[in-house]
């Protein structure tokens, strides 16, 4: 109260610098500036500010620094800095330098809750400081610990504010004190509606603290600002607990407590009666308990008709901490529509998020697609070239210590090395097993096993780095709730161009063609002059390079281990699987779903991403019931095994 | 003349192609009947849509007296209600012997726990010995299918057709890669079978057809273009348009 | 009947001659009987062999004569070693609670009984409440009907779903591939009831038996591993003998001319499917015991794979083939990864089998399908055509 009223008197006397200079008046309070106390000092701050010296502030300043020193003598007041046992004094009201030895003179240490104080006032003189940095300090501290008395200054120094984004946040930091200081309720209403507009996690906060409840039990309902009550049977057991720590009622006799009575009081074998060794069922210890409990030697059983009754006979309920309901009604109608916008943005963020996911499945499978689509054949080995991708990277980064240099180098590398290991397989492995897919499968399988093995004796056990370049550090923030990270842009990026790069082969070029009329039928291609052998060399190679490059993207932002390979198989399993064979856009479709689904179930529980794995496999079998052959399936001859 | 089986208005696509359009053909309790036309007149999709193996868009397949609909009927349930189809190329199980591929065709109770329990009986042996005699196979029983001549494969599954006995008969291309005494013994084969039951024959060779002599039905873009004698439709200027013209060509 | 089932299958006698007298000599010379030749420990990987064995014979008759590549046999086994499990821990939990209860002046009652024993199984994943699942863990008899059943609902429920859509091939392979990670991630988590990754544990310890030395546990359980896997033979002999057995690899070879046949192709895979989930089950009920502890890491996905493995190698389409491959691989991978195997010094590298035993199976693997479609059985035929 009195610094808000000394505010506005320095507002006024500001400008008419009064003509008494502030030793004096440090002089006239020379104890409690010598040794202040937290409840003492705000008169004096209040009457140095009052002064409007220019000279204040930087006293405040150093005073809290501990650089005040007094002398001893005289009891003058200098701001000093101690060097080799002298002291450079420094005149509060001149400036002048003097140097003296540092006998003589005592240090002012104020303690921790003075200088928050000498703090607090100072706020209004940073808010108006020259220094754009120092204002936003000050802004900063009051958004941090935000208080009643900061109120005012802010609204002072809002006339002269420059610089536009101080502006804003000083308006932003005024609406957010006044919802929750402004003296006027309706000023507070009107500050809580404007708060309403925004989803940060600060104006979220703020409506909270507004809403804040403490919960209460009674025998009526008093009279205040009730947020619930509640029905104790929905928790009868916990409700209880609350009466029992209100001192309304005895705490429940617990099977422990009965178990413990019955031991303490075994009278020749029995107990209120009955022999100990029929003691094992609840019936007759009930019955042993109530003898005893009758002859006063254990306190009356308190069972749950006991406790229901109690719990019946009070209320239970919340009451907020702000006492107006009117506030509290109007923070809860800013806060629910605060929530939806908030929810809003969140599904926003969770549809990046599926999106990202969605981008990194379709990497690491339309490799996986396209092979199988091509050739029917699925590689069990694919994880593996993913793997073998990463570690290219991983590999260059030794050598190269440019990231970007290396990345740019990794990703080429990685195809070619990809490519060259896929086409060197279908040589020699899957090219004598046309025809038996299932022996396929099992075949690139004891590859993926020697692959995997033969990764962890080279690299080792532990996880490799593949580090990103510094600039897809960090995120694209949108706001509080949306925000990306930029390698997961850069991932999904990478996704729009592999998309477009194989329609690209596969629409518009020679290969493409040729490899569209080997899908569609051998037999026919072959006698077209089209030698399948060739195609489905080239087509497993350009499967196993992009499984090369999905290594680099995956190693990016996933650890580099010779399991990751194994960690992403399944799930391109399922994209192809659920997107349909032999179709780009199919595996578009079958990622996005996946990923979608899969973030989607992590959103309605987060804490369990196994179960979300789980439901997820569960929803594929399922969908593969009502479509078979994937989303996007061919029709016709085409389709028919 | 009671009518076996009925196919009305059938009009299947894929992706757009009309495989068989507003297709209507009937065919009687007994008797031949080939089916010829060019490549992609939808021969093999007519089958498949008798046999359960494509649902059609739209149209009905009614069978037999009871006017049952055999749309969204399986291929085994199809096949239990007495329509027995061989393949353009020979498909027997060629790990197993010839007496195990009829023994498996023979008409008994097809569920599971009946095949499980089944004991030989001197009932089926006979039938097996008097199926193999007719496709002239009574040597080779205890041979394994897959060693077997390419005719030999053709009259073997053409024999588990008989040993299913069933009421019509879907024969595709029977007579592909045989040579000319192999071709008059499949005739006689399907002749004899046709006595007592409906027997449809889809061919591509007129020699095979003329050898046949019954009644023919020429299908194109998947809908009848002419009926009756081989003659009548041979002397069809349409027919000899898109079909036998072009053959010739 | 018997008679000529096993007079048109002599390959059946042969097996289970050899079997009995494997039986026979392992039990003689096992610490059981006194020689003690063959140490507990082995006798126990010898018993685990039988089952996997079994496990074996069942995966070749649902591959190599159905066709059906199921890469989640493994999870059936590992439902029959949960299901087992249960009973194990709960029975042998109670008695040493019931143990620990009868000092106390006061009884317990049934509730406190309880109480303690689910303090004891759960209280590694924080929980003390039984979930719904144990509610037959005290009864032997009700856990063992479970050993048969829950593999056989499972199989039945997944397998009627899969064959009635027309899934095939490598889409079925890749579907109970799914199935079975979905099984171990269920299991995995803490809440599954079944103890999380913690799994089951003291499985060896047979309650009742307390008193028995292990020596005699273990070869009670081999001898049972050997019946089971002898009727297991004589059971799939039977069922791929006859009618049935041509039909089923009608499927594998032709599924579409089976159908035209008349034949419903999936009531035939979904009982192939589930007989064999129930065999697996039965199998793993006896394995883990052997094995002592039962986690869901056992279950992954790559477990059914390797079963695949162990039936190409040994070859499929024989039943002794499987047993051969399962015997063979299983004992060979724990002789080198058990560090049995010495290394090899090439001089300027020398190889450790536990590094590289994974490489060299996953190469043999290729070359064996490559070039041995029909695997180690298929010696026999050239050892048996070769005098002809």
């Amino acid at each position: 109260m009195r610094i808000l009223l000394s505010a506005f008197v320095f507002m006024f006397c500001a400008m008419a610098a009064s003509a008494q200079d502030l030793q004096s008046l440090l002089q006239d309070n020379a104890d409690d500036i010598a040794k202040p106390s937290r409840n003492s000092i705000g008169v004096v701050l209040d009457q140095m500010v009052a002064t409007g010296l220019p000279q204040v502030p930087a006293f405040l300043e150093q005073w809290s620094d501990k650089n005040v020193w007094q002398d001893d003598i005289t009891g003058t007041f200098f701001m000093a800095t101690e060097a080799d046992d002298t002291l450079t004094l420094t005149d509060i009201d001149t400036g002048a330098e003097t140097t003296v030895p540092s006998d003589g003179f005592t240090q002012l240490k104020p303690n921790g809750g003075v200088r928050r104080v000498i703090g607090t006032a100072l706020v209004q003189f940073q808010l108006i400081d020259p220094d754009t940095t120092r204002r936003a300090a000050a802004l900063e501290s009051i958004a941090r610990r935000p208080e009643a008395s900061q109120l005012a200054p802010l609204m002072a120094s809002l006339e002269g504010e420059t610089d536009p984004a101080l502006l804003a946040r000083k308006q932003n930091l005024i609406t957010i004190l006044s919802a929750r200081f402004a003296e006027d309720p309706a000023d507070r209403i009107a500050a809580i509606e404007a708060l309403a507009e925004e989803t940060s996690v600060e104006t979220r906060a703020v409506l909270n603290q507004i809403l804040a409840t403490k919960p209460g039990v009674a025998t009526d309902l008093p009279d205040a600002n009730i947020a619930a009550q509640h029905d104790p049977m929905t928790g009868p057991d916990g409700y209880y607990a609350a009466l029992v720590a209100a001192d309304l009622a005895t705490p429940l006799t617990t099977p422990d407590d009965i178990r413990a009575a019955m031991e303490a009081n075994i009278i020749d074998g029995r107990v209120g009666g009955v022999p100990t060794a029929q003691l094992d069922t609840d019936a007759a210890r009930a019955r042993a308990y109530a003898t005893l409990a009758a002859a006063g030697t254990v306190p009356p059983l308190v069972g749950i008709p006991e406790r229901d009754n109690a719990l019946n006979t009070h209320v239970f309920f919340d009451t907020y901490t702000e006492d107006d309901p009117a506030i509290t009604t109007a923070a809860r109608n800013a806060l629910d529509q605060v929530e939806t916008a908030v929810a809003l943005a969140q599904t926003v963020d969770l549809g990046l998020d599926a999106l990202s996911l969605a981008s990194i499945y379709f990497l690491a499978a339309i490799g996986l697609a396209i092979t199988f689509g091509v050739m029917g054949v699925i590689n069990m080995a694919h994880g593996e070239f993913i793997m073998m991708g990463a570690y290219t990277g991983y590999v260059i980064q030794l050598f190269v210590p440019d990231y970007t240099i290396a990345i740019i180098i990794a990703l080429p590398t990685a195809f070619a090395i990809t490519f060259a290991a896929g086409v060197t397989m279908e040589r020699l492995v899957i090219r004598h097993l046309y025809h038996r897919p299932l022996e396929t499968l099992l075949a690139t399988f004891g590859i993926s096993i020697a692959l995997q093995q033969l990764a962890k004796n080279i690299f080792g056990t532990q996880a490799r780095p593949l580090t990103s370049p510094a600039w897809l550090d960090g995120a694209w923030i949108i706001s509080d709730v949306i925000q990306i990270s930029y390698i997961r842009i850069a991932i999904f990026i990478m996704a729009l161009f592999f998309l477009a790069l194989i329609l690209f082969i596969l629409k518009r070029t020679r290969l493409g063609l040729e490899v569209r009329a080997v899908t569609q039928n051998p037999g026919m291609a072959a006698s077209m002059g089209i030698n399948p052998d060739r195609i489905n060399m080239l087509t497993f190679g350009l499967g196993s390079g992009i499984a090369g490059i999905a290594g680099v993207a995956i190693g990016l932002y996933a650890k580099v281990t010779s399991e990751m390979g194994a960690d992403y198989i399944v799930q391109s399993f399922m994209t192809v699987v659920v997107g349909g064979v032999g179709n780009v856009w199919g595996t578009l479709a079958g990622a996005s779903l996946i990923g979608g689904l899969q973030k989607g179930i992590e959103w309605f529980n987060p804490s369990n991403t196994l179960a979300a794995q789980t439901y997820m496999i569960l929803f594929i079998i399922l969908f593969i019931q009502f479509r078979p052959k994937g989303i996007v399936a061919l029709k016709g001859r085409a389709a028919a095994d | 003349m009671p009518t076996l089986l009925e196919v009305s208005g059938v009009t299947v696509s894929f992706d757009g192609f009309r495989a068989i359009n507003n297709l209507s053909i009937q065919f009687p309790p007994t008797g031949l009947r080939a089916i010829i036309g060019p490549n992609g007149a939808g021969k093999t999709t007519f089958m498949d849509i008798v046999t359960g193996k494509t649902k059609p868009d739209e149209g009905h397949v009614i069978w037999g007296e009871e006017n049952v609909s055999l749309l969204g009927l399986s291929e085994s349930d199809i096949a239990t209600r007495g329509i027995g189809r061989k393949f353009q190329k020979p498909t027997v199980f060629e790990a197993q012997t010839v007496r195990q591929n009829l023994a498996m065709a023979l008409k008994n109770p097809r569920s599971p726990f009946a095949v499980l329990t089944h004991r030989k009986t001197a009932e089926n042996a006979a039938k097996i010995e008097a199926i193999a005699e007719e496709i002239g196979l009574t040597d080779s029983l205890t041979r394994i299918a897959g060693e077997l001549s390419h005719g030999q494969k053709q009259w073997l599954e053409i024999g588990m057709l008989l040993a299913q006995d069933p009421r019509l008969l879907l024969v595709d291309e029977p007579a592909a890669g045989m040579t000319v005494e192999e071709r008059e013994k499949t005739t006689d084969i399907l002749r004899r079978a046709a006595e007592t039951r409906s027997v449809v024959v889809v061919e591509h060779d007129m020699e095979f057809v003329r050898r046949l002599d019954c009644k023919v039905t020429v299908l194109h873009e998947g809908s009848v273009l002419a009926e009756g004698s081989l003659d009548h439709v041979t002397s069809d200027q349409t027919v000899i348009d898109v079909y036998l013209g072009r053959g010739h060509a | 009947m018997q008679n000529s089932f096993i007079a048109r299958n002599p390959s059946v006698l042969w097996f289970l001659a050899a079997l009995g007298l494997f039986t026979f000599g392992v039990t003689i010379l096992s610490e059981a009987t006194g020689l003690g030749l063959i140490s507990t420990s082995f006798v126990k990987t010898l018993g685990k062999t039988l089952c996997l064995c079994l496990i074996a014979i069942a995966m070749d008759v649902v591959w190599g004569y159905c066709g059906i590549l199921s890469l989640g046999h493994f999870a059936f086994f590992g439902i029959g070693g949960y299901a087992i499990g249960m009973w194990l821990m709960y029975a042998r939990t109670e008695t040493i609670v019931l143990e620990s209860l009868a000092g106390q002046n006061i009884p317990a009652t049934p509730q406190e009984i309880s109480d303690a024993i689910g303090n004891q199984i759960f209280g590694v994943v924080g929980s003390s409440d039984f979930p719904a699942i144990w509610a037959f863990a005290d009864s032997l008899v009700l856990q063992l009907a479970m050993v048969v059943l829950m593999p056989g609902l499972l199989a039945l429920v997944f397998g009627w779903l899969a064959f009635r859509s027309r899934v095939t091939g490598v889409y079925l392979s890749i579907l109970t591939q799914a199935m079975t990670l979905a099984l171990s991630l269920y299991l995995f988590q803490n809440d599954s009831g079944l103890r999380g990754n913690n799994g089951l544990s003291g499985l060896q310890n047979i309650p009742g038996f307390e008193a028995t030395p292990q020596a005699t546990i273990s070869i009670i359980f081999f001898l049972a591993s050997a019946f089971a896997l002898g009727a297991g033979y004589l059971f799939f002999a039977w069922v791929i003998s006859g009618k049935m057995g041509s039909v089923v690899q009608g499927i594998r070879d032709n599924e579409a001319r089976v159908r035209f046949l008349g034949y419903q192709v999936e009531s035939y895979k979904l009982f192939i499917f589930t007989i064999t989930a129930i065999v697996s089950g039965i199998a793993g009920a006896l394995y883990y015991p052997q094995a002592g502890i039962i986690n869901p890491g056992e279950i992954a996905p790559i477990a059914s794979i390797y079963l695949a493995v162990w039936v190409a190698i040994g070859g499929r389409g024989r039943l002794y083939g499987a047993v051969i491959g399962a015997a063979f691989v299983s004992l060979l991978s724990s002789w080198f990864t058990g560090g049995g195997a010495p290394n090899v010094n090439l001089g300027f590298y020398t190889i450790q089998w536990t590094d590289w035993w994974l490489v060299l199976l996953g190469l043999s693997f290729v070359v064996v399908t490559l070039y041995f479609p029909k695997g180690i059985g298929g010696l026999f035929d050239y050892l048996v055509r070769k005098p002809s």
